[in-house]
């Protein structure tokens, strides 16, 4: 089972965005004017729409600290500030959301095996609901979706860092809160979750053999 | 200086919205967990917008009620606590494509056109989606806006000195999203409402030196 940490910006809905599961152990790290969280024992930082990117700034050289460790940082959110290493993410508000559509540019590690990309596109018809701006992003990096204009708006990045990062354009994802939606977010969130314990136990193989 | 406080939590919508040049000279950026009495002093009002830290908020609730109390308006958007603020705020689904399948029936069936923040809008910019209602407000507090089924989305309240006007809507944080073209007409009347000054005519747009940042305040 892995151990993630969800930066917690006291936003209501949360909690319900993830639930401990079989797969994940969630443990919720609250912002407060004194924020200094604790990763320890975390396999994978979770830094949820809705968050708190003044607070993550203030606390960057931990969050680099936990990938140098090797472990996972995954952001659905629009980091504004520099905290994310190798990778920058910019708003933008000039492109017309009825023009919005994404493509696969990248999927190495088959996260998107069974995600119907239209339910990343389309709600009730509208698109350009999940996304917001693009990321500008290590340019050794692998984009995994790119949007109409060819800008990266989902990014794995295994070489900014020993560890992995995971983002988004601020495309939210969540460990139950698109459930009953088959080849929906929910499911590239599940495959993303599988994705890093594979890595996870690929390392631990790698380490015992050493 | 006078303007506006936007009390945040590092969200970036949030941000968009206040560092956008059509808004960045009347807007402050204020993180919340920094609040005090003296970096609100000069302002003309508070904005606190959808998706805020109320926990936050509700341990700062004296400074707020202190500039309320001086004649400050106070704006507070979507969802609320009653740790701080004498109402009940309740969750309801989001309808936000009825503009699609029910083009004639949106979430919001009576607005006070009358009130400077409705004044010039058509229903359509006066309602794009809630986010909940209010099931209780404060004794004596005006309703502004009631959905279909008359429950309560925009109220105002003078008892506390100024004006504390509050409304499931979300007009700072959909504007700052930029999903919602049309935001401008209310966002205009929000912020003139607050501060007297209307901003330039024109289209929201975003500053793209502004992302990125390594320093804040």
């Amino acid at each position: 089972m892995l151990r993630a940490v969800v930066i917690d910006n006291g936003l209501h809905y949360l909690e319900h965005s993830f639930r401990s599961n079989d797969a994940v152990a969630y443990r919720f790290e609250r912002i407060g004017a004194e924020f200094d969280p604790v990763f320890d024992g975390a396999d994978i930082l979770i830094v949820p729409n809705g968050s708190d990117h003044i607070a993550m700034l203030r606390v960057r050289e931990k969050v680099a600290r936990f990938l140098d460790a090797g472990h996972a940082l995954m952001c659905f959110d629009g980091w504004f500030t520099n905290w994310v290493p190798g990778n920058r993410w910019i708003m933008d508000n000039s492109r017309p959301t009825r023009d919005v559509r994404y493509a696969v540019v990248t999927d190495r590690h088959g996260v998107m095996d069974g995600v119907e990309i239209d339910t990343l596109i389309f709600s009730h018809g509208i698109s350009g609901w999940w996304a917001c701006g693009y990321i500008e992003p290590n340019p050794a990096a692998h984009v995994l979706l790119a949007d109409t204009w060819g800008r990266a708006i989902a990014v794995i990045d295994e070489v900014s860092t020993p560890g992995t990062i995971i983002l988004t354009a601020s495309g939210p994802l969540g460990d139950g809160s698109y459930d009953g939606e088959a080849g929906g977010p929910g499911l590239l969130y599940h495959n993303l979750i599988g994705y890093i314990a594979r890595r996870g136990a690929h390392h631990e193989r790698n380490r015992a053999t050493l | 200086m006078s303007g506006i406080g936007l009390l945040f939590n590092g969200v970036w919508s949030h941000y968009a919205f206040a560092t956008a040049p059509k808004y960045r000279g009347l807007y402050r950026l204020i993180y919340i967990h920094d609040l005090t009495r003296e970096s609100i002093a000069s302002l003309d009002a508070l904005a606190i917008p959808f998706q805020s830290n109320h926990e936050a908020i509700a341990r700062r609730r004296d400074i707020i009620y202190e500039f309320l109390a001086a004649g400050g308006k106070v704006f507070v958007e979507g969802d609320s606590s009653p740790a701080w603020i004498d109402a009940q705020w309740s969750d309801r689904p989001v309808n936000n494509w009825w503009w699609v399948t029910e083009p004639n029936n949106p979430p919001v069936a009576d607005t006070d056109y009358a009130h400077p923040l409705f004044q010039g809008l058509a229903p359509r910019h006066a309602c794009w989606h809630t986010h909940g209602v209010y099931t209780r407000v404060p004794e004596g507090a005006d309703v502004l806006q009631r959905n279909g089924d008359g429950e309560i989305i925009t109220w105002q309240t003078t008892r506390y000195g100024g004006t504390l006007l509050a409304t499931t809507l979300d007009p700072i944080v959909e504007h700052g999203v930029g999903q919602i073209t049309h935001l401008d007409n209310f966002c205009d009347n929000l912020t003139a409402w607050l501060c007297g000054v209307r901003p330039e005519p024109g289209t929201m747009t975003v500053d793209a030196d502004a992302f990125g940042i390594d320093r804040f305040g």
